[in-house]
């Protein structure tokens, strides 16, 4: 089933146009990350699929609706979405904080249902997060904070979740930690839609590439057919290797240093 | 269980400044008296004063109280800033304007009122389209507050410049929040609409645990513009009524928000009701200093919340250093 269909969309912020002329497919069950240098657009492209941002021109459809006509609660039961950072941080729980992701889901004097509490308790479970129930948010690590978001985003939808950099500034343990929930994931059936900034992390996991450059998209497939030394070099404008991870068998994309280069 | 602790301490020292506030004044009369003057004691003077003067004025504080704390707490939830209240969006400078036209007008305290909230509702009619029009942030909805406030402050000196000494002073007297004018006539509207208005608030508490987050945060979990519009109009509507009849009374949507986030935590369901009750209380026991601290003076009580407000800010700023938030 597809997801999102994007037809020669235009969008951007106060008259500066941002993404170009954007044509594409996301399908139910893709793991899709969008990968590009700094200000390409990827940011701007997650804000229209989750309908923060109105198009300028083109069309997009969500599970074949035009995105306007859904009510904001109906979209927020089907797409949950894990910005790059909060904008404010409250001495919420971990608990309480985890229940605001059932908010779509409740009517307006509900507290807290039983089925609130099941998907709760599941989410924290899957995460590994259990222990810190009753931490407050502001008290946790960056990677538990994170951990928690992603946790959050569970019990809100598990049809579709679009992630803006959930691993970075993470350490190594707390990355892969998060992106082995993501795979988990999207084997039991979510989509997942995600920008970042690691390239060799994107191989490994994602079954779906999207390199963005100067707001259009440059290139879209499987990592083998998009992680090219040709692709990356034209993408980034800089000199790269390509290798296959021994395990993965995916190729890796590694920079090359200026006092190498010769 | 710490916060029900906490809750029955707010209702029981309620119950002890409520008594406190109908038997103490230029005539004390004992809690004991109370009861037997309220059942067989129509015609004594006692009566009188505790049903004329003090038992309006007194639930004029409750209200008031309430209904500026609860606005705090809501302005504070959109503006995701806890230094936040009713007055930060201009609502005082506007009822200051309104009012100060009556006052020097020469026109009666239901003029007064009437006045202050009309000039209060185009304050906030103004701040709101002008913010709208940049996105209803809270940086916005702040800087245009600041902006128009400057701006009717202005208005109200070049009044006082124009005028002569004696309306002046009755002016400021207003200005200073003074609830020696209440009498039941007006009490009436106000005791029906605000609880409502209050009440009206609790609809949106899960709204406001989310909205405290971030914009997009909460557009994401399905908040709307709408959403934000009205619990804007909800908070606006409290302090607007509470200003326009009790004049302004600084602090106290500041000061309780903050301490009742401190007893009973961030989760406004709680929140907000906690709020409203120490609101009221506090109000209430303002007055009773205002009243009975300097006789034969009353001293207006928003002089007292303006000192015991910063006093105890500041002394919470000191002892807890960074915690406070």
């Amino acid at each position: 089933m597809k997801i999102f269909e994007l037809q020669n969309l235009n969008a951007g912020y106060r008259g500066i146009r941002v993404l170009h002329d954007i044509t594409l497919v996301i399908n139910e069950g893709d793991f899709l990350g969008i990968i590009g240098p700094n200000g390409a657009g990827k940011s701007t492209l997650l804000k229209v699929l989750s309908d923060n941002i109105t198009p300028t021109s083109g069309s997009i459809v969500f599970k074949g609706s035009a995105i306007g006509s859904y009510r904001r609660r109906a979209l927020a039961q089907q797409i949950a979405v894990v910005h790059q950072s909060l904008e404010n941080i409250l001495p919420f729980t971990v608990y309480d904080f985890l229940r605001l992701g059932r908010f779509p889901h409740q009517m307006l004097w509900e507290i807290e249902s039983h089925e609130d509490r099941s998907s709760i308790e599941q989410a924290m479970t899957m995460t590994g997060i259990l222990h810190l129930s009753n931490r407050k948010i502001g008290e946790l690590s960056g990677g538990e904070r994170q951990m928690v978001r992603i946790a959050q985003s569970l019990t809100q939808s598990r049809e579709v979740i679009i992630l803006d950099e959930p691993i970075t500034f993470l350490d190594i343990n707390h990355s892969i930690q998060i992106m082995d929930i993501l795979y988990k994931l999207n084997q039991a059936g979510s989509t997942i839609i995600t920008v970042l900034h690691d390239i060799n992390t994107t191989s490994d996991y994602c079954s779906r590439i999207i390199g963005l450059k100067e707001g259009s998209i440059f290139v879209d497939g499987p990592p083998e057919d998009v992680l090219t030394y040709q692709n990356i070099e034209v993408l980034y404008d800089t000199v790269c290797v390509v290798y296959e991870n021994p395990l993965t068998k995916k190729p890796q994309v590694f920079p090359v240093p200026a006092h190498v280069k010769e | 269980m710490k916060g029900k602790i906490f809750f029955t301490a707010l209702i029981l020292i309620t119950g002890i400044i409520l008594v406190l506030s109908l038997s103490m004044g230029t005539t004390f009369i004992s809690p004991s008296k109370l009861l037997a003057l309220l059942t067989d004691g129509e015609d004594t003077v006692e009566y009188l004063i505790i049903m004329k003067l003090r038992l309006p004025r007194t639930v004029m504080a409750l209200l008031v109280g309430a209904a500026l704390s609860v606005s705090g707490v809501l302005f504070q939830a959109l503006m995701k800033n806890p230094l936040a209240e009713p007055y930060t969006i201009g609502i005082s400078g506007g009822a200051a304007l309104g009012a100060t036209i009556a006052v020097v007008s020469g026109l009666d305290y239901f003029y007064i009122a009437l006045f202050a909230f009309i000039s209060c509702t185009l304050t906030v009619l103004l701040v709101y389209t002008l913010s709208i029009r940049r996105g209803f942030g809270p940086t916005s909805l702040i800087l245009t507050g600041i902006a128009l406030s400057f701006i009717l402050s202005s208005g109200v000196l070049l009044i006082f410049a124009m005028t002569r000494a004696q309306q002046v002073h009755k002016a400021l007297l207003w200005l200073m929040g003074d609830l020696s004018l209440a009498r039941y006539k007006t009490l009436g509207l106000m005791a029906a609409i605000l609880p409502l208005i209050i009440a009206a608030s609790l609809f949106y508490f899960k709204h406001l645990d989310v909205i405290s987050f971030g914009d997009t945060f909460a557009k994401n979990l399905g908040v709307t513009r709408r959403d934000n519009r009205n619990i804007f109009w909800i908070a606006s509507l409290l302090a607007a009524i509470s200003v326009s009849m009790a004049g302004i009374i600084g602090f106290v949507g500041l000061i309780v928000p903050h301490v009742m986030r401190f007893l009973f935590g961030p989760i406004h369901l709680k929140l907000i009701i906690a709020s409203a009750v120490g609101g009221a209380v506090l109000l209430v026991l303002c007055d009773l200093v205002g009243r009975t601290i300097a006789p034969p003076y009353q001293i207006p009580v928003g002089i007292v919340t303006g000192f015991i407000g910063g006093i105890f800010f500041l002394s919470l700023l000191i002892t807890r250093g960074d915690r406070v938030q």
